[in-house]
Formats: C-alpha cells, sequence, structure tokens
C-alpha cells in the first residue's frame, strides 16, 4: 500500500492536490490537509475519514503570507502525529505579459510557487534527514521543460521546482528520505479557470486526468523516481524538448496557442 | 543599439562591477546599486573620472522590501533609465538538510522575487517607450540541477525561464533581453557564500571582464541566452541534450570534489 503514515499536502481543497490526499487516504496513510478554504477542506476530511478510515487534519493557512508558511512549517516537523511525507502541491498561475501585469498578483505567485516550496522542502528535509526516513513529493509541470511566454513567472517557478527537487534527491541519496518531481501536462483542475487562462482549445488527448496523475506521483514517491512525467505524450514530449533548439523551444506553447485557435 | 543611461546592481564587485566599467568604456551614464555606498562611490568616481560619464549612486539591500521599492521607483524615473542589469545575487553552500528555512527563502528573495520585480517594472517602462535593454545574469547551473547548491541552481532555472519568455514576450517591440550564464568566473562570490571550490580545474575559471564583455555584446545584439567561453558553451549544451539522470550524477561529483572540509 504505502510506507509512509502520514501525508500533509498543500493546496489539498482542489484539483491534484485534492486526488494525492485521496490516493494516500485511499493506501491507508493519514493526511493533513493545507489550504485556505477550511470549509472545503472540512467536506474533504469527512469524505476521506468515511470512506477509508484514516485521520484526516483540516488544516487552514494561506502559504503566499509569511505567517502561513511558519504555521505549516511548524506544522510539518511537529513530534506529535508526526508528518513522514510532504507534497508541495499549491500553486497558481498568471496568465498575462511580463509587462502588463499587476506585480502585486506577481509576487503572490512567485511566494507560493517558489518561496513555500522552497522552506516546506527545506523543513522537510532537516526532519525527515534526523529520523532516517520520509517522502517529499513537489509538483512541477512540464512548463518546467521549456519558457512559456505569456505564462512567464509560472514557467519559471516550475523549473525552479524541477531543478530544487532534482538536486535535493541527490542530496538524500542513502538517507531513507525520497524525493520526487511530478511534471504533469494540462490536468483538469480550477487553476485554469482562475488564472483565466482559456485553454478550451486545447486537444483533448493532451489532457490529463488529476487522479491518473496523482497515482503516478504517489507511486513515483514509494519507489523514490526523480522525475515522473504522466501520460506517454508528455513523456515523448519531454524528450523532444531537449532535442529541440531553445529559438524554437521557447515558440513552441504560442504556436500550440495559434494552432488551436487561440 | 546604444543605451544612454543603465542601472546595474550588486556592482560593487565581481561580473556587475565588470559590467559597470565595460557599459562606461561605451560611454553609458550608470545608475550603480549594492549594498555598501562607500564602495559604489569608490567606483562612480573612478568611472566618471575616466570616461566623463555620468554615475548615480544608489544604495539598497534588495531583500529588504523598502530598498527594492526605490530602486523599482528609480527604473521608472528621471533621468530616463534604458538599461537594467538585474546582476546581484548570492546562493548558501551546502545541502538543504542542515540548513535552516530562512537562510534559503533570502536567496530566493534575491535571486528571484528581486529580479522578477525589476525585471517587471523595465518590461512596463521599456515597452511604454519601444526602446531598452534588461540583462539578467543567471548560470551555468541554470542547465543542470547541482547538488549542494540546491536552491541556488533552482534560482538560476527560474532566471534563465523567465528570461527565454521575456524575450519573446518582447520581441519586436525595441526592447532587448538576454540572460548571461557564465561558468565559474573569479570574483569575492564564492568566498562569500563559503563556497568550497577547490576541486574545480583552473582551466574552467573565466574572467569577469570576459564575461562582462560577452553580456554587454549579447543585450546588445538582442540574443536571448549568452553562454561565455568556447568550453562552457558545450557544457550549457551538453546538459540540455544529457537525461538528468545523467547530469545530476556529474554535477553531484564535482560539488564533493570542492567539499574537503
Amino acid at each position: 500500500m504505502s510506507k509512509y503514515r502520514r501525508a500533509l499536502v498543500t493546496g489539498a481543497s482542489s484539483g491534484i492536490g485534492t486526488e494525492i490526499a485521496r490516493e494516500y487516504a485511499k493506501r491507508g496513510v493519514d493526511v493533513v490537509l493545507v489550504a485556505r478554504r477550511e470549509d472545503r477542506l472540512k467536506v474533504l476530511a469527512d469524505e476521506l475519514t468515511d470512506e477509508f478510515d484514516v485521520d484526516a487534519e483540516v488544516f487552514v493557512a494561506d502559504l503566499t503570507t509569511e505567517e502561513g508558511r511558519l504555521v505549516t512549517e511548524q506544522r510539518l516537523v511537529a513530534e506529535a502525529k508526526p508528518v513522514d511525507v510532504l507534497v508541495n502541491n499549491a500553486g497558481m498561475v498568471v496568465d498575462e505579459e511580463l509587462a502588463d501585469s499587476d506585480p502585486e498578483v506577481r509576487i503572490m505567485e512567485v511566494e507560493l510557487n517558489v518561496v513555500a516550496v522552497t522552506r516546506l522542502a527545506t523543513c522537510a528535509a532537516s526532519t525527515f534527514k534526523a529520523r532516517g526516513r520520509g517522502g517529499i513529493l513537489n509538483v512541477s509541470s512540464v512548463t518546467a521543460f521549456w519558457p512559456v511566454p505569456g505564462n512567464a513567472t509560472y514557467a519559471a517557478g516550475k523549473a525552479f521546482v524541477l531543478s530544487l527537487s532534482e538536486s535535493l534527491h541527490v542530496e538524500m541519496e542513502g538517507t531513507g528520505v525520497s524525493v520526487t518531481a511530478v511534471c504533469p501536462g494540462f490536468t483538469r483542475t480550477e487553476i485554469f479557470d482562475r488564472g483565466g487562462v482559456d485553454v478550451s482549445n486545447v486537444p483533448s488527448p493532451m489532457w490529463l486526468d488529476a487522479h491518473d496523475v496523482a497515482r503516478a506521483a504517489v507511486d513515483g514517491l514509494e519507489s523514490n523516481d526523480a522525475v515522473v512525467t504522466p501520460g506517454s505524450l508528455w513523456q515523448a514530449m519531454r524528450m523532444a524538448s531537449r532535442l529541440t533548439p531553445p529559438p524554437l523551444a521557447r515558440r513552441m506553447t504560442p504556436a500550440i496557442k495559434r494552432l488551436s485557435g487561440q | 543599439m546604444q543605451l544612454q543611461r543603465a542601472l546595474v546592481t550588486g556592482a560593487s564587485s565581481g561580473i556587475g562591477r565588470a559590467i559597470a566599467v565595460e557599459l562606461a568604456a561605451r560611454g553609458t551614464d550608470l545608475v550603480l546599486v549594492a549594498r555598501s555606498e562607500a564602495r559604489l562611490k569608490e567606483l562612480g568616481d573612478e568611472l566618471a573620472g575616466r570616461h566623463g560619464i555620468d554615475v548615480e549612486v544608489l544604495p539598497a539591500d534588495l531583500t529588504l522590501p523598502d530598498d527594492l521599492g526605490r530602486v523599482e521607483q528609480r527604473i521608472a524615473d528621471q533621468p530616463v533609465v534604458d538599461g537594467v542589469v538585474n546582476n546581484a545575487g548570492w546562493g548558501p553552500y551546502g545541502n538543504l538538510a542542515g540548513s535552516d528555512a530562512a537562510t534559503e527563502a533570502d536567496c530566493v528573495q534575491l535571486n528571484v522575487t528581486a529580479l522578477t520585480r525589476l525585471s517587471q517594472v523595465a518590461a512596463q517602462t521599456f515597452n511604454a517607450r519601444r526602446h531598452g535593454a534588461i540583462l539578467n545574469v543567471s548560470s551555468l547551473s541554470a542547465f543542470q540541477p547541482f547538488p549542494g547548491h540546491a536552491t541556488y541552481a533552482a534560482t538560476k532555472a527560474f532566471v534563465n525561464s523567465l528570461t527565454e519568455s521575456l524575450h519573446e514576450e518582447l520581441l519586436g517591440t525595441g526592447v532587448h533581453v538576454t540572460a548571461l550564464c557564465p561558468g565559474y568566473t573569479r570574483t569575492e562570490f564564492h568566498d562569500r557564500a563559503d563556497w568550497d571550490t577547490g576541486g574545480v580545474p583552473s582551466a574552467a575559471w573565466g574572467r569577469a571582464e570576459d564575461v562582462a564583455r560577452a553580456g554587454v555584446d549579447g543585450v546588445l545584439a538582442n540574443r536571448a541566452i549568452v553562454i561565455p567561453g568556447a568550453a562552457n558553451r558545450a557544457l550549457g549544451n551538453l546538459s540540455r541534450v544529457l537525461p538528468s539522470t545523467v547530469s545530476r550524477k556529474v554535477t553531484k561529483l564535482l560539488a564533493t570534489r570542492g567539499d574537503r572540509h
């Protein structure tokens, strides 16, 4: 089932975060559900407790703020009801060219997608290493593999998460701590609506199901894979991106958007 | 493209200083930003005297929101700044386990948050005038993970991705955007962060003035990515093509060879 006992999942109130929490619960792992929206976390916690008979803790925190990060870090390293898996999932996307965008929203995106991930990963690395066991699952994106004009800070943040996660994977070898980055492509979740991203023309073979992404991610951490790219189409695109000259790689996402009629 | 006045962060030493010197030699006025006012003044006097340019000194710690805000304002303010060099950067040495969240967050604040804010203000301001240049100093460590320098390498992967996207967003607007990715360069950088570089062969080291010239030439020609030095260019391209399972091991080897405490 799972070698872990309690997973702390950020951004658990929707999308891939909810599905990862459900996947752990299904495998008998207790969960700490972190997000801003208490009502949604409560509904999920009740559901997981009823269905899978696990302990599901509701932990309300806003990871775009220093205060929200600090309380989450304290829960992560607490000795009571110890957490042995960190899932760095919370993320948001801004869909605007940098020159046109609101700087405060941009910085909120960086605080969530980069600062929170770094802080929580650092705390988990120290604590889990001292205990000689644990797992860190970082949710990146295929946009880590190539720049995305129009979503510049999002793609850069995901490149950050992938690089950090891969370095940490190597640093933790032989310590009993597993580290995995999962890089999903387009996944049916709320992130696009909330970021105002029009994805109506993305062809259906490019879409992933959040549940499949969650299962691949959790399996990947169980076997300590450094990088998991769910879906064979996206795996192929990842390989292709390595051989694509940078000027073409930069234009790939705008080209997909144009081809799909946006 | 000719630049009238460039704002350079981290201008008091290393690559930032070398870029300021290079721009001064080309007749570009300067706004020098760093924490140490004394060192900035000394450099400013030297460059103003030697090249007859106008030099402003703007002491600021870019990890402090108020200081960062003053630098943002200066970019949008008069007399007109038409070049921004995001050079200030720093990275801790050692594994994440054993470090603390605040130290790693400081690195992110300087290398990512400050750079993003200054790039954004510059993009907005220069785009409105249809003229300007943004030179973001990244690193060869942007191209592959770097165990022992995890956060630093991740911040540089961020800078490369952001810069490449911004380069595309501003194509045809008259605003140039370039990421400069040096390899090991002889500066105070490694001493200040207690990086042990004893394992790095001497042939791998570049000179700050060569890096600076390549960066300034690159942004004037609007090249998206500049890797100074043929050996570094080969390495950078190799890291892109190699599976990350291989490049991770190589950088780990390099990091541990230097680890001789």
